[in-house]
């Protein structure tokens, strides 16, 4: 067998292996050694400075104990089922009249991609001020129409949506150009033999735009949802997952028990149990998105 | 091509090897032989002073030169001292430790106990006094830190505002702080909005925001304790009920604002009064409008609470890291820089408080709390000042502390008293785990 190995590697191009070496070891230093040492670290107890201490499943009971963690699953749900329905109407909105041949197209297609490119945390913080309850020109505006403040990010039912509809202003840009390729793949003969059929405006978007998009649809919700799942940024900065622990997202909690509390062992278990989560949500996603 | 192959991959290993292991002799040449690295906070005020000791240090002591280096940037101090820790890159001697994190660093042996130096209590306790020097001794029983500098948080307020609503300072109780915010907060000019507000505080739960609001008021209407006794929850008692009650009167009736303000609200002249340290003198000294007047009175205690005024004196301290390898010369170097002279330039050059006993009748200081009168009112709040438990997970603690505040306080959404009891018995079951 190991005669066979050796024959193998002796007849096989070396400049291959060479060639991929740079990946490999990127893949090894950065993907693969974290990973293992965080599997490693789920059943130890670690704050970096003193010794690993073997705690055994443990940190599986704190887990199942949590309720803040729980919480921060559940402020995250939340977050997507606001934040993936906005994102996808708006996307496919914009996109439909960017597909069509309207003056500036160019221009204002680079305007709507240009959050996307944007650091989060700049534009969490420009909308930390827009949302600012005395001070903010989004409540300057509703005061001077005669409307009462809104509590953007201070009240607890509040904060959660508010955050939505910034991150959604942020990254609808890159939907829009997944769906402007998806537009453009749809054949033209379909809409004119519906126009012949006297089809109407809505009629043809409805019944022949989104069932073509069907594909792009389900690369949408499952890079929104993927993207929805790490929400961090946001929270972190602008409220720091107040007010009330409503916007404590699960990443944010992770964060904060290895980075703040220094529980590594802990905040490997909750990485692990949160990637088997988004992995089952994916997973339903795409049969059910995908028969549909 | 095999052949090159398997020459050009040794080479290009062997090249990153010696790139490496050079890098490393560099750094060790840099270090000077027989000398000392020593860390300083990195603002510029502390690292003028550090920059004009070492230099005279350097000046009196050539056998053992101190090489200064400011705290590596991070997002606390702690966190880069952990890491060097963990690293064991630490310097031999640091002066901006914080006694909070000194169980980690304890646990971690990183730290050299000084009180195995023969002189250590005397000459510390020459400088500090006894029952405030028993606030820094580790479980162990022992001293890994050597008391440099408080900085008593206090309440600055605006001249302007209080005379404009006919308050008199000091505001010694809550009642008093209440009815004199109920004056204050008010739409003196008509056009339907606040014209100041009496107090803000960042209503983001961040565990450190509460060194500046529940922990100097519960020092100071506990008559001095801090959150643990013997390592025993404490906390949930009468006081923090009552600091937690005053600060929910003061959300609710409106006199603090939930919001988040952007830029320094205090020196806009929209609040009337502002907690925090020594440090604030030098910054309205900078940045304040010529006209800004103010004054500085200490935080407000309970109406039924009789005693000396305690409060958070968010002290730092001086410790020496368990791989020196000259811990007599670091001892001696410890000493300077909490030598007379050295407290002298501390005042001069930061405005921050020397943890000295009788500071306001030494001569050597007369001269400066002449020129800055309003330090005074530090300099007398320094003996009376507590710093935090040298218990494990502070953080995490003082986090849930701010989550049970948040939610009572800013937000009304419980009683005081089932806030507390809530945060003492999450604290329990956070350290149970942690164990």
């Amino acid at each position: 067998m190991l005669a066979y190995v050796k024959q193998k590697i002796k007849k096989s191009d070396k400049i291959g292996y060479l060639m991929s070496l740079p990946y490999l070891v990127s893949f090894a230093l950065f993907v693969a050694f974290p990973l293992g040492f965080s599997f490693i670290l789920i059943f130890h107890k670690w704050n970096v400075i003193t010794p690993m201490r073997w705690v055994g499943l443990k940190n599986f009971y704190r887990l199942f104990h949590d309720v803040e963690f729980f919480r921060a699953i559940y402020n995250t749900v939340v977050f997507l089922i606001i934040h993936i329905p906005l994102q996808i109407v708006f996307a496919l909105v914009i996109a439909v009249l960017l597909n069509q041949k309207i003056k500036l197209r160019g221009f204002f297609r680079a305007v709507f991609f240009m959050p996307v490119i944007v650091s989060g945390v700049v534009i969490t913080i420009l909308w930390q001020q827009l949302y600012a309850y005395e001070t903010g020109v989004l409540n300057l505006i509703l005061t001077q129409l005669g409307l009462p403040k809104i509590p953007w990010i201070n009240d607890p039912s509040w904060a959660m949506p508010s955050i939505a509809i910034m991150a959604t202003w942020k990254n609808v840009g890159l939907y829009i150009v997944l769906f402007l390729v998806g537009l453009q793949n749809i054949p033209k003969y379909l809409y004119e033999s519906a126009e012949l059929d006297g089809a109407t405006a809505w009629q043809k978007f409805w019944y022949i735009t989104v069932p073509s998009l069907n594909s792009t649809m389900v690369l949408v919700v499952i890079l929104s949802t993927i993207g929805g799942f790490s929400l961090f940024i946001e929270p972190f900065v602008m409220t720091g997952g107040g007010p009330m622990n409503s916007t404590l997202s699960a990443m944010l909690y992770i964060y904060n028990q290895a980075f703040y509390f220094g529980h590594m062992g802990y905040a490997a278990t909750l990485g692990f149990f949160f990637a088997f989560i988004i992995f089952i949500v994916v997973l339903i996603q795409k049969r059910v998105v995908e028969r549909k | 091509m095999k052949f090159k192959i398997f020459l050009i991959l040794p080479i290009i290993a062997w090249l990153l090897l010696t790139a490496c292991s050079k890098g490393q002799q560099g750094k060790a040449e840099a270090k000077p032989r027989r000398g000392l690295t020593y860390w300083c906070a990195s603002n510029p005020q502390e690292y003028k002073l550090a920059k004009e000791l070492v230099k005279a240090w350097n000046q009196r002591h050539p056998e053992i030169p101190v090489k200064l280096q400011t705290l590596p940037a991070s997002q606390s101090s702690e966190e880069v001292l952990l890491a060097a820790i963990a690293g064991k890159t630490t310097p031999d001697i640091c002066s901006n430790m914080w006694p909070g994190a000194m169980d980690e660093f304890i646990a971690a042996g990183g730290l050299l106990r000084l009180d195995t130096f023969p002189d250590f209590r005397s000459y510390v306790t020459e400088r500090v006094m006894e029952d405030q020097l028993k606030t820094f001794q580790a479980k162990d029983g022992g001293y890994y830190q050597l008391p440099w500098k408080t900085n008593p948080i206090m309440v600055f307020y605006n001249k302007k505002i209080f005379r404009k609503a006919g308050v008199q300072p000091p505001l010694v109780t809550y009642s008093q702080f209440l009815s004199a915010a109920q004056k204050i907060v008010q739409d003196f000019d008509g056009d339907g909005q606040i014209d100041h507000w009496m107090l803000y505080r960042d209503i983001k739960p961040i565990w450190w925001q509460r060194l500046f609001d529940y922990y100097p008021f519960y020092i100071c209407a506990s008559g001095g304790r801090t959150l643990f006794e013997a390592d025993s929850i404490v906390f949930n008692n009468q006081a923090s009920v009552k600091v937690f009650r005053f600060f929910q009167t003061m959300y609710r009736r409106g006199y603090m604002p939930v919001t988040q303000f952007q830029g320094d609200q205090f020196l806009a002249e929209r609040l009337a009064t502002q907690i925090s340290g020594p440090w604030l003198v030098a910054h309205i000294q900078k940045f304040a409008p010529a006209d800004f007047e103010y004054g500085i009175m200490p935080i407000p205690k309970p109406d039924d609470y009789q005693g000396a005024v305690y409060t958070y004196g968010d002290p730092k301290n001086i410790s020496i890291f368990n791989n020196t390898k000259h811990p007599r010369a670091a001892w001696q170097f410890a000493k300077w820089l909490i030598s007379r002279h050295a407290d002298q330039r501390l005042l001069e050059i930061c405005d921050q408080i020397p943890m000295r006993k009788n500071l306001l009748s030494d001569s050597s200081f007369i001269a400066y709390f002449k020129a800055k009168p309003q330090m005074k009112m530090f300099a007398l709040q320094a003996p009376f000042t507590r710093g935090v438990d040298g218990v494990a997970d502070l953080k995490e603690i003082f986090n849930i502390i701010s989550q049970e505040y948040e939610a009572s306080v800013i937000y009304g959404r419980r009683p005081p008293e089932e806030a507390i009891e809530r945060a003492a018995k999450r604290v329990k079951v956070i350290r149970e785990w942690n164990r």
